[in-house]
């Protein structure tokens, strides 16, 4: 299947105007995080996109943006969809696709977003004496190194 | 009576330090559980504050093994938000040395894989030929694992006649090298017997848990980023996708040894075909706001680097999948149907590197609570007694 047919494709599944073909076997899908998981379950049974090869999370500001990539034999098809910083709920595809768990046990991780009905939601990546609420890749997070104290030292 | 085996997660000598926490009844393995994150390095977080030239040392660096491929996937990312395109010869150099780089790679996991099998004359004699694949890297790169060979626009050193000779000749001492070894595997039904069966995994399994490399090809998944997400230079050249359909770790063997031949393959093409002209070209300093999704078949699976610009000498956002954790979710689904004396084999199946190491691992009792620590060596020459007490595999071919 070329880009053209998938381009073709994917309009009949989502609403005109949100997918975007900007370079070669590069396509990209804007969702609504409500339809999310309805047209992740599509693009599977009709575009052959069971192989999910990562899910990347972006701190776009005032929301963030989570942009699923598939790939199949001729590229990859992104589908984005991007969800309000005061309520950062998003619903697991895990359902459809069981390999992308740890991708998004990750964004819980990273960002600090809410996937919900995810099968294993247990911290994946952080320390367990990780502090609460330290989500390291927010925009807004800054690491400071603690001073250095050496024993005997100058105070 | 169950057990509670943990593995890992610390050791020096590891550039992956996994905790593996395994559940076991008698001798089989009823569940298994990862716990990651013991090796963060914020590397994500570093990205954004780098420039575009500095990301590609620090990407060079997430892999010891595999370095670069990160460094390839990058820079292809980043050639095209900077809007360059590198010269012809700088994109043969640059994916020559990628193959040796899988060549290279496959060699090492052979030998583990032979070390795991207790068959260590294999181990010994491919990781001798190894030195002749990382001797001509050097050559090329003047170094042996963090090449440093790309820039952004190209690569920073060239080719010369004598050197292209060498570099084929070498080829030719490697492959006909690889056929003796691919005969020995052949004929040498100890070995096949001691992989055939173990760690399986069923081709929808290796759909459903999005498995890469040569664990998805060795079910029968064709899926090869260099045929299946073609860009300028993989067209160019002639080669097949290697797959196995025994799902299990001599599928994956078979796999890895046939890459090796494709690479052979592409190595002498990439040499006879060689361009004239630069090897690089200069590029800008700042990329204009965009993004852009770059994707490489490393050694072990596919590699992607989902890129934002915006408009700065920084990037906005750098996320990077190596091919380990995508196999990571298939990995314990195969654990949950193995046997304890299996698990150095489907470790080292995946090519995850921890394996390489001496490791601990404690024996829980959950009935009286005693703890046994047990090395890594011990677990592999428990692994190699049942091999040996087991009866062997008659009927197992070599399919190839």
């Amino acid at each position: 299947m070329n880009d053209e047919q998938k381009i073709e494709k994917l309009q009949t599944l989502v609403p005109p105007g949100t997918v975007a073909h900007p370079a070669p076997h590069r396509i990209f899908v804007t969702v609504d995080p409500a339809n999310l998981v309805a047209l992740v379950a599509k693009m599977k049974a009709e575009l052959d996109c069971w192989y999910v090869i990562t899910i990347s999370g972006v701190d776009k500001g005032v929301a963030y943006e989570i942009l699923y990539h598939f790939g199949d034999t001729t590229g990859s098809i992104t589908v984005r969809t991007q969800i309000p910083k005061t309520d950062p709920k998003i619903p697991s595809i895990c359902g459809v696709i069981p390999g992308a768990v740890l991708y998004e046990r990750e964004l819980q991780d990273m960002f600090g977003m809410v996937v919900e009905n995810l099968p294993d939601p247990r911290p994946m990546l952080m320390s367990d004496d990780w502090p609460a609420g330290n989500f390291p890749l927010r925009k807004d997070w800054k690491f400071d190194r603690p001073a250095e104290i050496i024993p005997g030292g100058k105070k | 009576m169950k057990f509670n085996i943990p593995i890992g997660p610390q050791h020096p000598a590891l550039k992956e330090p996994i905790s593996i926490r395994l559940t076991v009844e008698g001798e089989v393995i009823r569940d298994a559980d990862l716990r990651l994150g013991y090796n963060h390095r914020g590397l994500e977080k570093l990205a954004e504050e780098k420039s575009w030239i500095q990301n590609i040392y620090l990407t060079e660096r997430i892999c010891g093994i595999c370095s670069h491929s990160h460094a390839t996937c990058f820079v292809q990312g980043a050639e095209k938000l900077l809007e360059i395109e590198p010269p012809r010869r700088g994109i043969y150099l640059r994916y020559l040395v990628s193959e040796l780089e899988r060549i290279h790679s496959h060699l090492l996991w052979l030998g583990v894989a032979g070390h795991e099998a207790g068959f260590d004359t294999f181990f010994m004699y491919t990781w001798r030929d190894r030195e002749v694949v990382m001797d001509l890297l050097e050559m090329i790169s003047g170094n042996r694992v963090h090449y440093a060979i790309n820039t952004l626009g190209g690569v920073r050193r060239d080719l010369d006649e004598s050197l292209r000779k060498k570099i084929l000749e070498g080829l030719a001492v490697l492959k006909t090298r690889s056929e003796y070894y691919y005969k020995i595997g052949a004929m040498e039904p100890t070995f096949i017997g001691r992989l055939a069966g173990v760690g399986r995994l069923t081709k929808q399994q290796a759909m459903d848990f999005c498995a890469v490399g040569p664990m998805a090809r060795a079910s029968g998944v064709d899926r090869d980023v260099r045929k299946n997400d073609p860009h300028t230079f993989y067209n160019e050249v002639e080669f097949d996708i290697a797959t196995a359909d025994t799902c299990d770790v001599l599928g994956r063997t078979v796999v890895r040894i046939k890459e090796l031949f494709e690479s052979y393959k592409i190595c002498e093409q990439i040499l006879h075909k060689l361009p004239d002209g630069p090897v690089a070209v200069k590029a800008p300093r700042k990329a204009k706001p965009n993004e852009v999704v770059s994707r490489y078949e490393a050694p072990r699976g596919e590699n992607i680097h989902y890129i934002v610009s915006n408009g700065s000498e920084k990037p906005e956002r750098l996320k990077v999948r190596a091919p380990t954790l995508a196999n990571y979710p298939a990995t314990v689904e195969i654990l949950k149907h193995g046997f304890i004396a299996d698990i150095p084999l489907i470790f080292a199946a995946i090519d995850p590197c921890i394996c390489c190491a001496e490791r601990s691992v404690e024996l829980i009792d959950s009935r009286s609570g005693e703890e046994r620590t047990l090395r890594f060596s011990d677990l592999r020459r428990m692994a190699n007694e049942r091999a040996r007490i087991l009866p062997l595999q008659r009927n197992v071919a070599w399919p190839f």
